[in-house]
């Protein structure tokens, strides 16, 4: 048992906690006004449940995942197809399944198969992966659930499906020219992306090249998150103190754009401290790739790792205003269940995979 | 193993999000730290709201406290500076309150350099009020606020006298008399609202506000409380005033229905106590209802009165210039017994014209020999002709000016006209033609080029009834404070002796009672049971049917008011003017003083 807490992973474990701190001071801050204080309990309930949940989960050694990846991709397929067809809309989207008195996002649970699946089908043939063309397997595993979420349309996790995909390929030795070449394609394909994109994802890209287009419309959320960030300059207004984050000028303020009452309340200062947490998180997970046992454990750190990275670049980039706006939340910060259990869940992981690691460091 | 085949790969990720978060915390410095003070400034311009609070005007009484003019809440729209509103949100706007989105953007430019909310539209009805409120979440940054409005308790009544107040305009604010007020102010646009606008304004205060995103306030930051205006203690009475409308009204209908005078649309009366020069009221048709433009006056109504010829804008009483007819023999008849030109004795033979220049009587009739008290009772042209010979031009009009003619009286309302008093000189400078003494003859009996005022003519008789002593006519007595006591009386003249010897004007008295006896031109006032002293005239109208002319004073052994009276096209002076005259004393003979 001493040896087993000796090889947790505790940086990561205290980076994550302290992340999950900041999110509870700041959803209470976002919501505590007009009775929504029962919001940041919720969280913290489901931090507890998440936690106890990823304790548990390191009771059974990660490989064991690789035997199911195939029912669960099936299962993954499938609950995205039911999302499409009995999904709960909101805000113009599908993307809420009611389980009873629960209603959860399965896109977001759908990260972690994704992971999980694509890391067990690559696993097996990585190394016959030698050519830009013998990619067209995983490209085309992928492709069935990154339409699906597109279908809902759920552009930011379909992003995210991409981020995975990319960050596990680049470990199977995917050549940089040819991510320069799919780079390339993809730019001169964009005319044609932008025609099946769906009108509010149009305007939130117009909005994003020049958000004074509409400043209270779509381009509002990006204005007043700067103004949010910006105004709280070095040391921040305080906690509780955010003209912008209390008098609900900024929307969306616990769930996507939570960062910017981060950036108000707590300045420049509180910035550095979420961004240096965040890339603590990132290290370990490399780190952990790195000392994977097995190419199973450093595919999925990778992809996890990725998918972090991903999540975080673009909701604070799109706080900052240097990212079109998509729905994406701030790991282990954003109010938001689904999210926060499927992020605990993927740590566990890590944390599982570093257990039965090799010594070795960067 | 994929991580020793690719650890580099592993390595370089790291970099690279190393990097990548390196970028975004520059972004954050950026946004934070250089640019921070700017966003700082954003998020006091979202959340804090300067509000003016607009001062209450003054109210206006009558001269025993009867409020005249005061004020109730009112609601306006303003608009917030440094906000941007969006086109569909100016449509909206337009369209709820019924004006161009065009008006709405050319006043947020206007407004572009001010704190101040911007003023959209005031006085506001239910229905708006409503609209609005219904699309509180749309209308971001649109407030409601509750503004004084002005308004006139007895609509037309005296609206001349009052004016009417409105937003400022752009003019005045750059150059004019308001020069330096904040947009949207309201000011005094005419009557004595524009004379006593200083004092009526008052002060605006100015609350700060912290609002939320939807408008609502969060908290209050503080405020400077307006001060009201100043009140004004008028010398109206509001009874003779009221009397003096019904008169004016119930005799211009008698005239147009009758047939006498079916152009006899307009009419300017001043009633006025000769002891001080107070105005006691003060009549000028065509009116308005001064509360139209309180409202924005709507563009039906501002048709109706800017198309109706007899122009209701302007105060004929004080700037109304009209021949000043028979009433005028009061000033011949003055300087003829001045100069000793004529004794009144003295008879002269009426043969029905002039021996000299064959001008007769207006009705061709021939008195015979006459001495003073007949011509002026009878208003015999004749005689007068001849007394305007005696006296000649100069005299002539060196006693018009003691009456106060050719200048304004001074009297505390804008747009005063000075009227004319031809002489030779300026005849020969106008027309290039000389004098002759046929010019004479019509400036002795106020026809010709000499011009008056119903205000100048109540003065000149107020004269005659003060044995000579001037008092400058004059509106306000006082202006008092909230609690009533008196802040101002507003300068005027000093009373002054015209020059004009107690004998002559004995003599005139006398044939101003004659007037109104057996045997005068408006013998009918004799019915009032005290005396009156009164004179006609019928001033000749190029343009139409003649102005008709009465003033009066009663009682005639001790005067307490003078009216003068000129019906536009009313025809004779005795029976156009003469029975508004009549009623407003007989108003003012009941009343006790």
């Amino acid at each position: 048992m001493q040896r087993y807490l000796r090889n947790l992973d505790w940086i990561l474990i205290m980076a994550v906690a302290a992340l999950m701190a900041i999110g509870l001071i700041l959803i209470f801050s976002a919501t505590h006004g007009g009775g929504y204080g029962w919001m940041m309990k919720r969280q913290a309930l489901f931090m507890l449940a998440g936690v106890i949940l990823m304790g548990v989960s390191l009771t059974v050694d990660y490989k064991q995942l690789e035997r199911i990846a195939a029912p669960l991709y099936l299962f993954m397929v499938l609950l995205l197809l039911g999302v499409m067809l009995f999904g709960h809309a909101q805000m113009g989207a599908q993307r809420w399944l009611r389980l009873g008195p629960l209603a959860f996002q399965p896109s977001e649970f759908c990260k972690g198969f994704m992971i999980v699946c694509l890391a067990a089908f690559l696993n097996g043939r990585s190394y016959r992966l030698l050519d830009f063309t013998d990619y067209w397997q995983p490209v085309l595993f992928t492709l069935v659930p990154f339409l699906l979420v597109m279908r809902q349309p759920d552009l930011g996790t379909a992003l995210v499906f991409g981020a995975i995909t990319l960050s596990m390929f680049l470990m199977c030795g995917f050549k940089m020219r040819w991510l320069a070449l799919c780079g390339l394609v993809g730019c001169l394909s964009l005319p044609a992306v932008w025609h099946f994109l769906k009108e509010y994802q149009r305007n939130r890209l117009r909005v994003f090249l020049n958000p004074e287009l509409d400043p209270f419309g779509a381009g509002y959320h990006v204005i007043q998150s700067k103004i949010a960030i910006g105004s709280g300059m070095l040391l921040g207004k305080g906690w509780l103190q955010g003209t912008q984050s209390q008098l609900n000028f900024l929307p969306e303020n616990h769930t996507d754009f939570i960062f910017a009452v981060a950036g108000e309340e707590f300045g420049f200062l509180g910035s550095l401290i979420i961004i240096a947490l965040y890339l603590i998180i990132i290290w370990r997970g490399l780190s952990i790739a790195l000392n994977a046992e097995d190419d199973f454990g450093t595919l999925l750190a990778v992809g996890i790792t990725g998918m972090f990275l991903f999540h975080v670049v673009v909701n604070i980039g799109m706080t900052a205003g240097i990212m079109p706006v998509t729905g994406v939340p701030l790991p282990f910060v954003s109010y938001g269940a689904s999210s926060l259990t499927i992020n605990l869940l993927l740590v566990g992981l890590l944390l599982n995979i570093n257990l039965q690691r090799e010594q070795l460091q960067f | 193993m994929l991580n020793k085949t690719y650890a580099n790969r592993l390595k370089n990720m790291l970099l690279v999000s190393t990097g990548i978060f390196v970028i975004l915390l520059a972004r954050m410095a950026y946004l934070q730290i250089y640019k921070g003070v700017y966003y700082d400034r954003q998020a006091d311009g979202n959340r804090l709201r300067s509000t003016r609070i607009v001062a209450a005007r003054g109210l206006v009484y009558d001269r025993h406290g009867k409020v005249l003019v005061n004020n109730f809440a009112g609601y306006t729209l303003t608009l917030q500076p440094h906000r941007q509103y969006t086109e569909a949100m100016l449509q909206t706007l337009g369209e709820i309150l019924n004006v161009k989105p065009e008006m709405i953007k050319a006043r947020l430019k206007l407004a572009a350099d001010s704190y101040e909310p911007i003023k959209i539209k005031s006085n506001l009805n239910t229905d708006e009020i409503t609209s609005i409120e219904e699309r509180r979440r749309e209308l971001n940054g649109v407030a409601v606020e509750l503004e004084p409005e002005r308004r006139y308790l007895f609509n037309e009544l005296a609206v001349h006298v009052l004016g009417y107040t409105g937003e400022v305009s752009e003019y005045d604010i750059t150059q004019g008399k308001y020069k330096g007020l904040p947009q949207g102010s309201i000011v005094g646009k005419a009557g004595l609202e524009k004379t006593y606008d200083n004092y009526l304004r008052g002060t605006d205060g100015k609350r700060n506000e912290e609002v939320d995103a939807s408008g609502r306030v969060v908290q209050q930051l503080g405020s400077v409380a307006p001060k009201s205006g100043k009140d004004l203690a008028l010398t109206l009475d509001l009874g003779l005033q009221q009397a003096m409308e019904k008169a004016v009204d119930e005799q211009l209908t008698a005239l147009q229905t009758s047939g006498v005078a079916p152009y006899a649309k307009a009419c300017a009366v001043v009633a006025l106590d000769p002891r001080s020069g107070a105005i006691r009221a003060m009549v000028s048709r065509p009116g308005f209802n001064p509360n139209l433009f309180v409202r924005g006056i709507s563009t039906k109504d501002w048709q109706a009165i800017n198309q109706n010829p007899f122009d209701p804008m302007t105060d004929k009483a004080i700037s109304g210039e009209y021949p000043a007819g028979s009433t005028f023999k009061v000033v011949t008849g003055s300087a003829a017994l001045d100069l000793h030109k004529v004794t009144p004795d003295e008879l002269i033979f009426d043969s029905g014209h002039h021996w000299i220049i064959p001008m007769g009587n207006a009705g061709g009739e021939a008195l015979g020999w006459i001495n003073f008290q007949t011509a002026f009772a009878a208003s015999d042209n004749v005689y007068f002709y001849e007394m305007g010979r005696r006296v000649g031009i100069e005299n002539l009009d060196a006693y018009a000016a003691k009456y106060g003619f050719g200048r304004i009286t001074g009297i505390d309302l804008p747009g005063e006209a000075a009227g004319l008093i031809p002489s030779p000189a300026a005849k020969q400078k106008v027309f290039g033609e000389e004098w002759g003494l046929g010019d004479t003859f019509n400036a002795a009996i106020g026809q010709g080029l000499t011009l008056v005022t119903p205000l100048q003519l109540a003065q000149m008789l107020s004269v005659v009834a003060e044995n000579g002593v001037l008092h400058q006519p004059y509106l306000v007595e006082k202006v008092l404070n909230e609690d009533g006591t008196v802040l101002a009386v507003p300068q005027r003249a000093e009373p002054k002796n015209v020059g004009i010897s107690p004998e002559t004007l004995t003599l005139i008295r006398k044939g101003l009672l004659g007037v109104t006896q057996a045997g005068g031109t408006a013998a009918y006032f004799s019915n009032l049971g005290v005396p009156i002293a009164g004179k006609t005239g019928t001033a000749e109208n190029p343009h139409g049917q003649d102005h008709g002319l009465f003033i009066a004073y009663a009682p005639a052994d001790n005067p307490k008011l003078v009216v003068a009276a000129v019906v536009e096209q009313g025809s004779y002076g005795a029976t156009a003017a003469g029975p508004i005259v009549y009623k407003v004393l007989e108003y003012m003979l009941q009343e006790k003083d």
